[in-house]
């Protein structure tokens, strides 16, 4: 990506919606940065049960809800939110509407979030999982969501085309479904409970819709936008992309029970997840069949984005396997099953981001990144961090998963047996934070650096405060 | 996808059936699960939890237990549950129906609790749990903010941990439980399904020969001899 290649895309729908649209990539990658340190906490105490877990804010339960709430809260949606409003105002041709809004909601998104994860550490998690945010502050969250969604629906209906295109499909999707998921899970799980296992149940739609629903197609909005635009052809099969997109939508709520395998729960809800789960596989064929121009192609963003493609087939591969009640009994309560989701939702949704963040921010800002070679490190430190993490924690759980299979090996044994190769997956959150670290300072900079060139309508050294130049825009 | 409606009614009605079809359906079988009653012994299964092991299963999920802890016994060819002594039969929505939050949990770092208190061959008494819970163990984390370090005044407290070796508190001082630590040790010991109901005993293998019809009727004999 050459300076002169940005400079000269740069629209008004961009120099408008900077601001607000900074304001969540840079919340995006402040949780990013958090995130890690909490993996790292949560992953050393694996393997050493005492570090920190005297704290009461740390213990290990603790620290892997902050650390999973910190990332899918904090990180995914941020970043999926930014670039969805920004793919969606670019579509439209018209700048964004209702961008006070955006930016209201997003500092009540990540204020509810804040309190949130301090709630978590004080002992107020719900105890499910993707849905620990204690309940005092969910409805907030709701309300900051639908805030910040308003100026994508906006963009959407006011598009001065009347067709619409695969990343319109997705980003609208996800902003529309997730406040329906959010209530109707907080209705029946926080505010009136449902009784014994079904809070289970409920759980399991949950956290499979925010992925299948959510976080999914945010990140599939951002590939299908980046790809052609880099590679400068016409997607390839493109006729299947509908078919692709509404089985995502119809089919991937229904995956969830898959966890739930042999459990104290109705019989057909795995098995309705096994047959999803494999009629999902259309769903990912046809997204690499569209997208598979990406493999191979040039460019930094659209390297990130072919690596979290794969990563995304991948994963709805090993779903589908791993759903078999024959396979899902071994790996079933198993480092494996992180090492899926590590996969999915760090492999897959996260780097896509990252490709869409790459190929954004020089059009937000009207200038290349601060530097060229923190972007390559970047990539370079997460592929092999990622790569890392998933092979140990993929190890772990094979040697776990055999040595829980056999009654006479004992919980001692198997924490010895699997403690080489947490420590790799603890290694391996070092290495992801390291490189996270390199994106959140080449971002400041870059952001730093477009402050001071427009020094005249945002005041020098201050990013974060769009408040005021919100108002500098709307006059 | 250009009508708008369309496609929000699509997107609606996708929702609306995933919700229809996993939360109501499974609300309607097992929603009005009421308890079993045994006339042998004239008394109903599950047993409601005594209030201190309610508030307990409150600490255990606020501190996170679920994230190393299951506490679902799977059916007898699944895994080594049964195996390892973690519940002679498997766990049964029933068995949760007077649970505040059940905590199923989705990961083993640690053994499964279901049944703690019933463990075969020998179940962990209180003082176990709490030194446990106070000292941790190579495989434990510690939860010393759970406990209280304080000057004996008077008589010493008849809940006051008995410990030994490095951990002797210093002379004059005793380590004692908050009420969190009682309530969950409580929760803890009062972890035992043990009660066998219609739906919890296996299916019987269907036989090799292709006599299949037959194949029902011991299970139907069984539930006809508990009642």
């Amino acid at each position: 990506m050459t300076p002169a290649s940005s400079n000269a895309e740069v629209t008004a729908v961009d120099t408008q919606a900077r601001w607000p649209l900074l304001l969540l990539l840079g919340g995006a990658i402040k949780w990013l940065v958090i995130a890690g340190v909490l993996s790292l906490i949560a992953s050393i105490q694996l393997h050493s049960p005492a570090f920190m877990s005297h704290w009461p804010a740390f213990t290990p339960g603790r620290t892997a809800a902050m650390a999973e709430t910190a990332f899918v809260y904090g990180w995914a949606f941020n970043a999926g939110l930014g670039l969805a409003l920004w793919i969606l105002g670019r579509l439209g041709g018209e700048p964004l509407r209702a961008l006070n809004w955006v930016v209201v909601g997003t500092f009540a998104w990540n204020i509810g979030l804040t309190l949130g994860l301090v709630g978590i550490a004080l002992g107020d998690a719900t105890s499910f999982s993707l849905l620990q945010l204690p309940g005092y502050v969910q409805p907030a969250m709701l309300v900051a969501y639908g805030a910040i969604a308003v100026a994508g629906i906006l963009a959407w209906s006011g598009r001065r085309t009347d067709s619409t295109f695969a990343s319109h499909w997705y980003a609208v999707a996800a902003l529309f479904l997730f406040p329906w998921l959010l209530s109707a899970a907080q209705a029946t799980l926080i505010w009136t409970p449902v009784r014994g296992v079904l809070q289970a149940v409920v759980a399991g739609w949950y956290a499979q819709g925010v992925w299948s629903l959510c976080l999914a197609p945010l990140a599939l909005a951002v590939a299908y936008y980046v790809v052609p635009k880099v590679t400068g052809r016409a997607l390839p099969a493109y006729e299947f992309a509908p078919l692709g997109f509404w089985s995502l939508i119809v089919i991937g709520a229904w995956t969830g029970a898959r966890h739930l395998t042999g459990g104290p729960v109705p019989a057909w809800l795995p098995t309705l997840a096994i047959a999803a789960c494999s009629l999902l596989l259309f769903h990912t064929s046809i997204v690499l069949l569209n997208l598979r121009g990406a493999i191979g192609g040039a460019g930094n963003s659209v390297a990130f984005i072919a690596w979290g493609l794969l990563a995304y087939t991948a994963g709805g591969l090993l779903d589908a396997i791993t759903s078999f009640r024959s396979i899902a009994s071994f790996t079933q309560f198993t480092h494996l099953v992180t090492a899926q989701q590590q996969l999915a939702i760090y492999g897959g949704v996260s780097m896509i981001l990252f490709g869409g963040i790459y190929f954004a921010l020089p059009r937000l800002t009207g200038r290349p990144w601060a530097s060229a070679g923190f972007v390559s490190a970047h990539r370079v430190t997460l592929l092999i961090g990622l790569a890392l993490l998933l092979v140990s924690l993929a190890a772990a759980g094979w040697v776990q998963a055999n040595d829980l299979n056999h009654k006479d090996v004992t919980f001692a044994a198997m924490a010895a047996d699997t403690r080489p190769w947490l420590l790799g997956a603890s290694g391996a959150q070092l290495i992801l934070l390291t490189a996270n670290l390199l994106l959140a300072v080449n971002f400041c900079r870059s952001v730093c650096a477009c402050c001071c060139c427009c020094a005249e309508s945002a005041p020098v050294g201050s990013p974060f405060r769009p408040a005021a130049t919100m108002e500098a825009h709307a006059s | 996808m250009k009508n708008g409606f369309v496609f929000f009614a699509g997107l609606f009605g996708s929702i609306a059936l995933s919700w229809g079809g996993l939360v109501l359906g499974s609300h309607k079988q097992l929603g009005g699960l009421a308890p079993f009653f045994d006339e042998g012994d004239s008394t109903s299964y599950p047993n409601r939890p005594p209030g201190v092991a309610a508030r307990g299963q409150l600490v255990y999920a606020d501190l996170g237990c679920a994230s190393c802890h299951t506490q679902q016994v799977r059916r007898p060819d699944v895994g080594a549950d049964q195996a390892r002594g973690w519940g002679e039969r498997q766990s049964v929505a029933r068995d949760y129906i007077f649970q505040l939050r059940p905590q199923l949990g989705a990961s083993r770092i640690g053994p499964d609790l279901t049944n703690l208190a019933g463990r075969k061959p020998s179940a962990p008494d209180a003082d176990d749990l709490m030194k446990l819970l106070y000292a941790g163990s190579e495989l434990h984390p510690a939860y010393g903010f759970l406990f209280e370090n304080r000057p004996i005044v008077g008589e010493r407290s008849a809940v006051a941990l008995k410990l030994t070796g490095a951990l002797t508190p210093a002379p004059g001082r005793e380590i004692v439980p908050t009420e969190r630590a009682q309530s969950l040790v409580a929760y803890l010991l009062s972890l035992n399904n043990t009660y066998d109901y219609p739906e919890s005993r296996p299916l019987p293998k269907a036989p090799a020969k292709p006599d299949g019809a037959h194949g029902a009727a011991p299970t139907a004999k069984k539930e006809g001899e508990k009642k």
